[in-house]
């Protein structure tokens, strides 16, 4: 049994949880409703190692860091070991899945491998969301859409060169427009 | 179908710019919410308001967007007066102005034969 945690230490440790957890959704692109599993597996495990902190080495900050990083690598192993698996085996949509029914019968579009790559695999939602783009997008200005259509294809900085006016000007342009597509009714994927 | 059941929140804390455009896209028709109390003339004067900086521009960036908001027909904005030079802030979502839609894939495919 280690020494209860102070209150300082405990924001510290859920702080650096959440933007650990954040950035392994981000780098492995797991769906939304992993994210907070992944935050507390993290967690878990840090509170597990918390036993092995030492004041003299540093900060708690910077211990919870390490082990949250190390822990992120190796459950971002893990899901690209998964991943490489289910990829590399391909399996027939034909092959018995009990009761006589095939594999296709068996699977339902969440299964399919855009979900596994946290793509979106329901297609209501995918509609849904096609159409509130679509109203999204008819409130924008022309010179916005053209912006948007622009960076599409093109990184900022290729943009800059290409009379969109400075990198922080398409920069401040582009926040404007995360707003006022949400404002009419775009959600975030 | 009839929307009976508006809602109304008040967010414990300073909404952000994003969040409150958020709010105004997911918001039924008559949903409110309170996204300032206080005088909000007066609090983004530094001297008088006591606020540091980020807050004044995050609470400037908050008001002009339900401005703007107003200004494109997705909310109204009200006032309700709790007491002297106290009031709250209030937008109510208004039905989403109909508009010409704009494909995304067409937009793409036009990007690309320019």
């Amino acid at each position: 049994m280690h020494p209860p945690i102070s209150e300082p230490d405990l924001v510290t440790l859920l702080e650096e949880a959440d933007a650990a957890a954040s950035r392994l959704w981000r780098r492995v692109r797991l769906p939304r409703a992993d994210l907070d599993d992944l935050r507390q597996d993290l967690l878990l495990d840090l509170i597990r190692r918390l036993p092995a902190f030492d004041v003299r080495r540093g900060t708690m900050g910077a211990f919870a860091g390490i082990v949250l990083r190390n822990q992120a690598s190796r459950i971002a192993t893990r899901i690209r070991g998964e991943r490489k698996a289910s990829g590399g085996q391909p399996l027939s949509l034909d092959a018995p899945g009990g009761d006589g029914t095939t594999l296709a019968d068996r699977l339902a579009a969440n299964d399919g491998p855009a979900a596994w790559h946290g793509g979106r695999a329901c297609t209501i939602e995918a509609t849904d969301c096609r159409i509130d783009l679509a109203r999204a997008l008819g409130a924008l200005e022309a010179c916005d859409l053209t912006l948007c259509s622009a960076i599409a294809h093109c990184p900022v900085r290729a943009l800059a060169g290409r009379g969109f006016g400075s990198r922080a000007t398409i920069y401040r342009r582009l926040q404007d427009l995360r707003c006022v597509l949400a404002a009419n009714g775009a959600r975030a994927a | 179908m009839k929307h009976t059941t508006f809602t109304r929140t008040r967010s414990s804390r300073r909404l952000s710019e994003m969040e409150f455009a958020g709010w105004v896209g997911a918001a039924a028709p008559g949903d409110r919410i309170e996204y300032h109390r206080g005088f909000l003339a007066v609090d983004l004067i530094v001297p008088i308001s006591g606020q540091s900086s980020p807050e004044l521009v995050a609470l400037s960036k908050l008001g002009i967007r339900a401005f703007w908001a107003a200004e494109q027909r997705l909310v109204h904005l009200v006032q309700e007066r709790l007491g002297p030079n106290h009031f709250a802030y209030i937008a109510i979502a208004r039905r989403k102005p109909k508009r010409a839609e704009v494909s995304l894939a067409a937009l793409l495919v036009d990007a690309d034969a320019a």
